[in-house]
């Protein structure tokens, strides 16, 4: 498996492939693949989302994605 | 006119008729609702069971023999009680799904319709019933002769009516238990593809098809359909109704062809039914020939469906599989004779072969994602103690929402210590029908099994469960035991 970080100011849920799955700042455990990230509402974030592929990643170093409040 | 005169015309007429005989054909989808139907989020927790343990089984294929183990293990988990939320519960209300091929397909679609009725008649509606024989009596009866003719009705037509009159009652997917969990998944095979099918509306919003109208009959005669005996049950591939879209998941997946060629399978061989004019239509065989134990679809929810969502957002605690696989080794004589086996022969190895080869590896696929998920937990908390040692009020390191425990049971009959008991449930028939005491034994084998498995008691040490002692004594063998020297 694979692991993704998304940080942002808050906690807020965390939405993958249009779908809720995990929360900002806590490790979002996936396997391995493309996947669109985005975060739940209020839409105050910006990008609108991101586009990452997960691949060798470990719990202690995941992929980072980073979204800024607005 | 002369009564003779009337009723042969009228008999020719319904030869006539009964040789354009078809299949029911499954019902279009009026509207696209990703929201709706049968999945998993739709269902409700249903009485006594708590999100916080995800508790799901998957019942292999084998006839009545693997209905019968399924059921007794069943019974043991509704004799087993835990403390969930401060509060005693049984265990059985903790399952959450039920993955099944075959013969454990009955047993997972009954307990999906009727829960707790199980236990007062399954026994005489389905694993005490001679359904081979029955089944040979609709073939051979004068009455369907005409019908058998049809190129669109064949003897797994036949087999669905009799599962529907005399085990489902006629039910219906959108008459699954009030819409609690748990999720009943049957699965079977697409003989074209080669790939796991499931009766889930994830699956049938690809096919423009409403599940909820679909007959449980049908969907578990689909998955019980075994080749050459039995010939495939016939799906059409509808058109896509109106606002379908493929989900973004499987778009994203198409193109991890050389990141993850498992999630790209998964993709490709969804898409490949919105192909309408190339795959109109979808033929349905056994569900152990893509997956004999059922496990694949527990492990595809794990990794990216339902359970891996709650596990991302913290809702489970405790994930738990129980396998329940009526896998034998019946004594095999080709490597007795000089002469090579005839073909009928290499047939059926070829295809037992590869079942339960695939079989064992999807357990260990299934452990080896559990065991990564507790190294992950363990490199977090060791590097965590680590650096709170050496820098006191250093880096917090970003953990999981929460530490889940994991448990990958598997019950198998390999697991007798006993050689003759061993021998005598490794040597069952893959049938679908079994004398009395074969069944007595498989349910007991089943309650035994579980209940003095160390990984399911130590599941219970972890939710202070208690098994029932008044309940032991439905782990013993019937009398004259269960040994193959008996």
């Amino acid at each position: 498996m694979e692991y993704l970080l998304v940080r942002f100011p808050r906690s807020r849920r965390v939405v993958i492939d249009g779908e809720f799955n995990g929360r900002t700042n806590e490790l979002i455990e996936l396997e391995a693949g493309t996947y669109t990230v985005s975060l739940g509402p209020p839409p105050n974030f910006t990008p609108e989302s991101r586009r990452v592929v997960l691949r060798n990643t470990s719990a202690l170093e995941p992929k980072e994605v980073t979204f800024d409040e607005t | 006119m002369r009564p003779k005169r009337v009723a042969l015309p009228l008999f020719l007429i319904f030869l006539i008729l009964q040789s354009c005989a078809h299949y029911p054909v499954n019902a279009p989808l009026q509207s696209y609702e990703p929201r709706g139907g049968y999945r998993f989020d739709n269902l409700t927790p249903g009485e006594g069971n708590t999100d916080a343990i995800m508790l799901c089984l998957a019942f292999s294929g084998g006839g009545t023999r693997a209905a019968a183990f399924a059921y007794g293990v069943l019974a043991e988990l509704r004799d087993t009680l835990i403390t969930a939320e401060g509060a005693p519960r049984r265990l059985l209300n903790e399952v959450d799904c039920i993955s099944s091929v075959s013969g454990g397909s009955f047993t997972a679609a009954y307990f999906g319709l009727f829960r707790d009725r199980i236990f007062q008649d399954f026994e005489t509606r389905f694993l005490r019933r001679n359904i081979q024989g029955e089944l040979a009596g609709q073939v051979l009866s004068p009455a369907n002769w005409f019908r058998l003719i049809s190129p669109y009705f064949s003897r797994i037509d036949l087999a669905a009516e009799l599962y529907d009159a005399t085990v489902f009652e006629g039910r219906r997917y959108k008459d699954l238990a009030g819409g609690a969990r748990p999720f009943i998944i049957l699965n079977a095979t697409n003989t074209a593809l080669g790939s796991r099918f499931e009766f889930a509306q994830d699956q049938f919003d690809f096919l423009g098809s409403d599940l909820g109208e679909y007959p449980l009959a049908r969907a578990a005669a689909a998955s019980s359909a075994f080749p050459i005996l039995l010939n495939p049950i016939s799906l059409k591939n509808q058109p896509s109704p109106p606002g379908f879209s493929v989900p973004p998941a499987v778009q994203n997946a198409l193109e991890d062809a050389g990141t993850n060629p498992r999630r790209y399978l998964w993709a490709r061989n969804l898409v490949t039914y919105q192909d309408k004019a190339n795959h109109p239509y979808l033929h349905l065989l056994d569900g152990g020939l893509a997956d004999n134990i059922g496990l694949r679809a527990v492990a595809d929810a794990y990794t990216r469906g339902f359970i891996r969502r709650r596990i991302n957002d913290g809702a489970i605690k405790t994930f738990v599989a129980i396998v329940v696989n009526a896998k034998t080794d019946p004594p095999d004589s080709i490597d007795q004779h000089e002469a090579p086996p005839r073909i009928p022969a290499v047939i059926m190895k070829t295809m037992t072969v590869s079942m339960e080869n695939y079989s064992f590896e999807t357990v260990e696929f299934m452990r080896g994602l559990a065991g990564d998920r507790a190294q992950a937990q363990r490199d977090v908390a060791v590097c965590q103690r680590t650096l709170d040692a050496r820098c006191p009020g250093g880096e917090r390191l970003t953990a999981f929402p929460t530490e889940l425990r994991l448990h990958v049971i598997e019950l198998n009959f390999e697991q007798f210590s006993d050689p003759e008991e061993r021998r005598f449930f490794l040597s069952l028939p893959t049938t679908f029908s079994l004398t009395g005491h074969q069944v007595d034994c498989l349910i007991a084998a089943g309650r035994r099994l579980l209940r003095t498995s160390q990984e399911y008691r130590d599941l219970l040490g972890e939710l202070g469960g208690q098994l029932q002692p008044a309940a032991e004594t439905a782990t013993e063998f019937p009398s004259g035991g269960c040994k193959a020297s008996n």
